[in-house]
């Protein structure tokens, strides 16, 4: 076991406190990696866990499994049944979470420091001993299921998943949330099999922040999880990708338009630029996209541009929602913008997407619950801790000109394009190249 | 943590959280005014006034206010509800001035007529976002049965007839009464200079003048809601899923039960762990059995909102209504209340950390009722409630009594559930 200490100081304005990061990591000889951020402001703690077991491994017809099986561990862990494990969380006042990405299935919880501790073996059950009862397979499966009907009725939402699933080579464009031919379809056996397959110590990270006591909790922790092994998986081969163009018929006043590009992954050198130019484009209230669409025109009341990553793949993404009637404009001026970006970038631009991304990083720290999982994300792809110094360095050493040179090398080719809504919209042939 | 007040002689409040080591600062004007203060003639405009207020005064065009924001790293926004229209910035603590300054100075708005017909499209197209989205306008029609010719059945963002019929000229009428400072409280949380803030709103909102509203005083609002349950559909032939809102009055914003009446809401109706997710969420009956109550300076009510397939909806209905009519009879239980205790507790301490949430908390309470109330202090009043102060409140709001319901989905039809129990009286002011 390693223990490693991060600490920094930076002035992060004038005549105010220095802000002094504690970031700790440790993996276990089992190979769980546990993160620590200390923020000893806070009144609160938080964890994460975030388990090998995204929607990455559901396998060809399964897309839901591992919602599906997230779910399940919830219903009965150890001595608890279904609803004491829920019972005991929230007596523990934790305010709990679980989601499933691509990459991970995430059980989270934010609480009064104290009960941290306390807490953790909770967490132990639902991770290491889920009873995964055949009488709760119905009630969770009619549980995702009714979840993934809401989905349909959130027209952003679809364009976007619909937008991942075009552009990211399959398994890592497919919804977390399944699709429900495919969920109707699952039995208790798929899903025992897929927890004692995906839900293992390798991979797996546990991230704590807030107001912590770090030798404790990583004793707790290695006391809790240390003993813990399992057996390897087999690799996931990836397929192919989707078309280009994709309009997808919907009854609504307003139609969804989403579009991407490739963009490099967040491990990638230039993962900075790609993202503040992204920002450039689409960040803030003072972005290209938000100032043409919206300010000058009126076309729409949401638009934006911003960075999605995977593990392997990212994408830069726009998206606007607007009435039928004036989608393709929106469309148009949107593609414009884009085609406009390189060459044109101004430094007082980027001054700001500096400035903004930095005020984020900082305000982070106010929330032990945002640390947690953000820590966790990190390593994910960086396989290391980031300190808030370090990415702040990584801000500072942006330019116009290095964003100019990624946006010369990467500015859209083959670009994927969704449209939500009554009408398909028309998608000029050059730019799917 | 310390508290601090003061009041300029136009008028203007000015009231902060200071929190010394807090990593953020962040300000907010809170307008009283909102949708109730709109009548037939002005419906939607104390929310397309907020959006005017971002386009710029007489010295600042909109793309300089978005410029100076984002120059500053900003996260600024505003929203406007029934009786609030609040324009906030979370920033560094270096910040501060140029954020408070800035929002000041856009409490003064050109409201230029070119910007004012750009910005009534993108209005319209938020009226068509909320209206392609669930609960397909069932909470709006759900308020509007509720509270009938009241003001506060007003939706916030208006139709789209009432944005296309109104003039600038009413809206300019409207800021000039309503955004007297007088009419105004300036809330700061997490490391503020309070004498920097102070000497900032001197020097930018000393000079504005002080007026008198002569608009007649709001009506107060019904206490005690309808003499009979009304039940309403709305069809969405698109819809995947069935949206049902129900109303039934609750304790108002200046009645001591309101604190019990949200930890009420939260054992029956929490998100999780509550009576109704029991029953419905966790079966997987339904997508969403949720209830919470809501309070305005003097009304209140609980608002019951269910998710599930089209045709369950009205069986369901009557589940939770079935439901709420149990609750007063069995009674509460002691592991009810500390559950839902420890619940409010945590999230208390959770959101009392964070400037940006607290800032709401502080501003709101202080343009509602002129009183600060500390984390400490909602603490203090969580672990303070009883059982009896819940079952005082099931007795006096039955939450399955005559109340508004409307249904949202694709083609349901019926004529509602059957009330469970129809007669609660309908007498105003009865508290």
């Amino acid at each position: 076991m390693t223990v490693g200490t991060t600490g920094d100081g930076r002035q992060l304005g004038e005549g105010r406190p220095t802000l002094k990061q504690q970031l700790f990591s440790t993996t276990l000889d089992n190979g769980i990696v546990v993160l620590g951020e200390r923020l000893a402001g806070l009144e609160s703690a938080a964890i994460a866990f975030h388990l090998p077991a995204g929607a990455f491994y559901d396998g060809t017809g399964r897309c839901g499994l591992a919602t599906l099986a997230g779910e399940m561990m919830l219903r009965g862990a150890g001595a608890r049944t279904s609803r004491e494990v829920i019972e005991s969380l929230e007596g523990a006042g934790v305010q709990w979470a679980h989601s499933v990405s691509t990459s991970h299935s995430s059980f989270a919880g934010a609480m009064v420091a104290r009960q941290l501790i306390p807490a953790l073996p909770i967490y132990a059950d639902i991770v290491r001993r889920p009873r995964l009862p055949a009488d709760e397979l119905e009630p969770a499966r009619q549980m995702v299921l009714r979840n993934l009907a809401g989905t349909e009725d959130d027209p952003a939402h679809r364009a976007m998943a619909s937008l991942r699933q075009l552009h990211y080579p399959s398994p890592w464009g497919m919804p977390a949330e399944g699709i429900s031919a495919d969920v109707a379809d699952l039995g208790i056996g798929e899903v025992r099999e897929f927890v004692a397959r995906r839900v293992i110590p390798t991979g797996t990270i546990i991230a704590v922040a807030g107001r912590i006591d770090w030798p404790e909790v990583v004793d707790r922790i290695a006391a809790l999880f240390g003993d813990w092994t399992s057996a390897g998986d087999a690799p996931v081969a990836t397929g192919p990708r989707g078309p280009r163009v994709r309009h997808v018929p919907h009854d609504s006043q307003q139609t969804h338009i989403a579009l991407g590009w490739s963009a490099p992954p967040y491990a990638s050198d230039d993962s900075y630029e790609a993202s503040a130019a992204l920002a450039i484009l689409g960040g803030g209230s003072s972005s290209r996209l938000f100032t043409e669409v919206r300010e000058r025109r009126g076309l729409c009341y949401s638009v934006s541009a911003g960075y999605h990553t995977l593990r392997d793949h990212a994408m830069a993404v726009c998206y606007s929602g607007t009435s039928a009637a004036r989608a393709q404009e929106t469309l148009d001026v949107m593609l414009a913008e884009i085609e406009r970006l390189p060459g044109t970038l101004e430094p007082a631009e980027l001054e700001r997407v500096k400035a903004r991304a930095k005020s984020a990083l900082v305000m982070q720290q106010e929330s032990s619950a945002a640390r947690a999982g953000d820590i966790a994300r990190r390593w994910y792809h960086l396989q290391s801790m980031r300190s808030l110094a370090e990415e702040l360095e990584r801000y500072d050493q942006l330019s116009v000109a290095s964003i100019e040179r990624w946006l010369a090398a990467h500015l859209p080719a083959g670009l994927s394009v969704v449209s939500l809504g009554r009408e398909p919209l028309e998608v000029p042939d050059d730019i799917q190249a | 943590m310390t508290f601090r007040h003061e009041r300029l002689p136009n008028g203007l409040e000015i009231v902060a959280e200071v929190t010394d080591d807090a990593l953020s600062t962040s300000v907010g004007f809170f307008v009283r005014t909102g949708a109730r203060d709109e009548t037939d003639a002005t419906w939607g405009v104390s929310h397309f006034l907020e959006h005017m207020v971002f386009k710029g005064t007489d010295h600042l065009s909109a793309d300089e206010i978005n410029r100076r924001f984002d120059w500053m790293g900003a996260s600024a926004n505003a929203f406007t509800n029934e009786e609030d229209t609040v324009y906030h910035a979370a920033v560094l603590p270096a910040q501060q001035h140029e954020a408070t300054a800035l929002l000041a100075e856009m409490m003064r708005p050109a409201l230029r007529s070119e910007d004012f017909a750009t910005e009534k499209l993108v209005i319209l197209e938020e009226i068509r976002m909320y209206d392609d989205q669930p609960p397909f306008g069932a909470d709006e029609r759900c308020r509007a049965a509720f509270f009938g010719a009241h003001p506060l059945g007003r939706s916030v963002l208006g139709t789209v007839e009432s944005i296309e019929a109104l003039p600038v000229e009413a809206m300019r009428d409207y800021h000039r009464r309503r955004y007297a400072p007088g009419n105004i409280v300036l809330a700061a949380t997490g490391a503020v200079d309070f004498p920097a803030l102070v000497e900032t709103a001197r020097r930018h909102c000393g000079d504005w003048a002080s007026l008198t509203d002569d608009a007649p005083r709001p009506v107060a609002a019904p206490r005690r809601g309808l003499e009979r349950s009304l039940f309403e559909t709305i069809v969405r032939p698109a819809a995947t899923l069935a949206y049902g809102v129900r109303m039934s009055p609750g304790p108002a914003g200046d009645d001591t039960d309101r604190f019990a009446a949200k930890l009420l809401a939260t054992v029956l109706g929490d998100d999780s762990g509550s009576r109704l997710y029991w029953a419905l969420v966790d079966p997987g009956t339904a997508e969403q059995a949720s209830c919470h109550h809501q309070d305005f300076r003097d009304a209140g009510l609980f608002t019951t909102q269910l998710a599930c397939d089209a045709a369950d909806a009205e069986d369901l209905l009557g589940q939770v209504t079935e439901i709420y009519a149990a609750a007063a009879p069995a009674g509460i239980t002691t592991f009810e209340l500390d559950q839902a205790r420890n619940k409010l507790a945590g999230r208390v301490v959770l959101v009392g950390e964070r400037p940006r949430r607290r800032l709401f908390s502080v501003g709101l309470e202080w343009a509602r009722s002129g009183q600060y109330r500390s984390v400490a202090d909602d603490l203090t009043i969580v672990e303070g409630l009883s059982l009896d102060d819940l079952h005082r409140v099931l007795s006096h709001w039955p939450l399955d009594g005559a109340g508004a319901t409307v249904l949202a989905g694709p083609g349901t039809a019926g004529d509602g559930p059957d009330p469970v129990n129809p007669s609660v009286p309908a007498a105003d002011d009865t508290q």
